[in-house]
């Protein structure tokens, strides 16, 4: 009797397992997206599904490499469009997990910014298309910084002891000291990481706090009264708190760029150029900047972004395509000793 | 009959024995390799042996990062004794209804997530948060202090999370007492002082202990506390792995950095074996 019971229980599982993997494979009419949560405003992603009759399936990873692991488990399928960091789209390119985009079928590509374009994870743009640019900035109160900040050198100024907010991400942060030498953010020599990193060290006792997520919580609170923070932080921010003053450094910016990317075996690569072709839209991309906070990567849609938002979200006038670079990958060696700064510096910061 | 009834236990502890290995077993034994591996250049692991990940720990930089954490725990598990025991103790003298609800008002804050509770340390202690203005309107202090952030807040969120675990565990050593041995004590004329310390305290000493394991050990590892109350400035073993795991991508040294850890932790415990002779931990259960 319980043999039987054993066994119908095993055969129901069975089942559930089958249907689990019947129901995966329908894919002649969805899509799978596969990035961050919250890049898309639903209204977006609804209009898409109207407009093709595609159900979009939207699943979301925390870290880009929790992304390039699953790519690399699945040989480049599973999902039909994927949107990471720059920097891991060079190795996911140059791995083979991305196919090249059938330009015939993008007819809104001369759209694209391309300010943002022939970047070094991908220098023909034949398998990118950006989403959203990313720079950290300082943002300050002035009613409570007595000295003008124009750059990062000013962070360094003694009135800031114990009141600056910094992101955890050490290749930006390290790479505030690096600009101020005047090196590269890429740099792969050592001895410039290491006086870079002596110059940094100095930074220490200003810092109150290191934090990725809504820094801009604290420098809204007063609890600090500068922060380097991401540009989504810093319209945040500034939407809360006008008051507060934003900074493009001198030194320079460093960015970073998201990109758009079909992975080599996509089961329905077909509706991934149908969306990116939707995105690229003027009205809806500039829906979906002001919703995403990031720097808007589609030059048509610049002048269609609200006037509250646009001070954030499109490049200033002046800006210089010199004045940005950007932060790619750097050597083992070089990245192995920014770690080490990195935790130096945290354990001096704490002192 | 006598072998069936092994086979029948067989069959009774076969899960039992399968979820450790699977679950216990297994990833012990994936980390101990992993932390003889090499890390590969871009993003995963090399199959070659190496001891590189052991030495990096004797490096100063990773050496003190130990160090400060011993040197943390101490000083939490210090404050919690400290706190702790007189309150499990007197939690177990109170009368048995009263002791219920004492209980149930040290357990009730579980229900509810650390992180959530930890939350609400920045709320009390972040500037112009409620510490700061119940000093201001004690005319205790003029401004904002800056404590959010600090090494201080840091022990605060530390102590407060593993208060519990001393309390409980001195509770049931106290409860379980026989308390005719005081008695007997102070009959034969020792002071209520000394009464406690040659009677009450060695008697109590295996809830004491246990407490200790129990707020010593997490808190070498409790690195959320850290970096929410701490600003991530803190750098603690437990932030120090998640960091190479989740950042930097070098799990060979996380595990290496994990297996130190464990072997430290084995050595608390058999530490508390020697000093309480007793093989079980007290009120774990």
């Amino acid at each position: 009797m319980k043999k039987t019971l054993a066994l119908v229980l095993v055969m129901a599982m069975c089942l559930a397992l089958l249907s689990g993997c019947g129901g995966g494979k329908k894919s002649g009419g969805t899509l799978n997206i596969y990035t961050w949560a919250e890049m898309f405003d639903q209204d977006v992603l609804d209009g898409f599904e109207k407009e093709t009759g595609i159900t979009i399936n939207y699943t979301n990873f925390d870290y880009d490499e929790t992304m390039l692991e699953k790519l690399e488990a699945s040989n480049g399928g599973e999902y039909d469009l994927v949107i990471a960091d720059d920097y891991i789209i060079e190795t996911v390119i140059a791995e083979g997990l991305a196919q090249k985009l059938d330009r015939s079928k993008l007819s809104n590509w001369g759209n694209i910014n391309p300010i943002y374009q022939g970047q070094f994870y991908d220098p023909t743009d034949e398998y990118t298309v950006p989403y959203g640019a990313g720079v950290q900035t300082i943002a300050y109160d002035p009613a409570v910084v007595s000295v003008p900040v124009r750059g990062y050198a000013d962070l360094w100024d003694a009135s800031f002891r114990d009141s600056i907010a910094i992101t955890a991400n050490y290749r930006v942060m390290i790479g505030m000291a690096l600009k101020v030498l005047g090196y590269s953010y890429n740099t792969n020599d050592l001895a410039q990481i290491e006086e870079a990193g002596e110059l940094f060290y100095k930074l220490a006792d200003n810092i109150r706090l290191i934090k990725d997520d809504n820094v801009q919580d604290d420098l809204i609170s007063g609890e600090v009264s500068a922060a380097v923070m991401y540009t989504s932080q810093v319209t945040m921010a500034k939407l809360t708190k006008p008051e507060l003053e934003v900074v493009y450094p001198t030194e320079g910016i460093g960015f970073g760029i998201m990109g758009m990317f079909i992975p080599s075996q996509a089961p329905n690569a077909d509706a991934a150029l149908q969306f990116i072709n939707y995105i690229l839209q003027p009205e809806i991309s500039a829906k979906s900047f002001e919703y995403l906070g990031y720097y808007c990567t589609t030059k048509a849609a610049d002048d269609l972004i609200a006037e509250e938002y646009r001070e954030f979200l499109v490049l200033p006038e002046e800006f210089r395509a010199d004045d940005m670079e950007m932060i790619g990958n750097i050597s083992p060696e070089a990245a192995a000793k920014q770690e080490e700064i990195w935790i130096e510096f945290r354990n001096r910061c704490g002192q | 009959m006598q072998r069936e009834r092994r086979g029948e236990n067989a069959a009774f502890l076969a899960p039992m024995y399968i979820f450790t290995v699977i679950f216990l077993i297994g990833p012990f034994v994936y980390m101990l390799v992993l932390s003889f591996l090499t890390r590969a250049e871009t993003w995963g692991v090399v199959n070659s042996f190496t001891l590189r990940n052991y030495e990096r720990i004797l490096e100063p930089l990773y050496f003190n990062t130990f160090v400060e954490s011993v040197k943390l725990a101490v000083l939490v598990t210090a404050l919690v004794a400290l706190f702790g025991y007189p309150f499990g103790y007197f939690m177990a003298k109170l009368p048995p209804k009263r002791r219920g609800l004492m209980l149930m008002l040290v357990m009730i804050p579980f229900y509810t997530s650390s992180l959530m509770r930890l939350y609400g340390w920045i709320i009390v202690l972040r500037a112009n948060g409620l510490l700061d203005k119940l000093l201001m309107a004690l005319h205790i202090t003029s401004e904002p202090l800056k404590i959010l952030y600090t090494y201080p807040a840091v022990a605060v969120g530390m102590v407060y999370a593993l208060l519990p675990f001393m309390m409980l565990s001195v509770y049931s050593s106290v409860e379980k007492m026989d308390w005719a041995l005081v008695e007997a004590a102070r009959d034969m004329g020792a002071s209520p002082a000394g009464a406690f310390l040659t009677v009450t305290l060695p008697l109590t000493m295996p809830g004491l202990m246990t407490g200790v394991i129990l707020t010593f050990v997490p808190s070498m590892g409790l690195f959320f506390v850290a970096d929410i109350l701490g600003g991530n400035k803190i750098v603690l073993v437990g932030s120090l792995i998640q960091e190479q795991l989740m950042k930097v991508h070098d799990q060979p040294f996380a595990a290496a950095l994990s297996v130190i850890m464990m072997l430290m932790m084995t050595v608390m415990i058999w530490l508390y074996r020697r000093v309480t002779g007793s093989g079980e931990m007290e009120g774990m259960l």
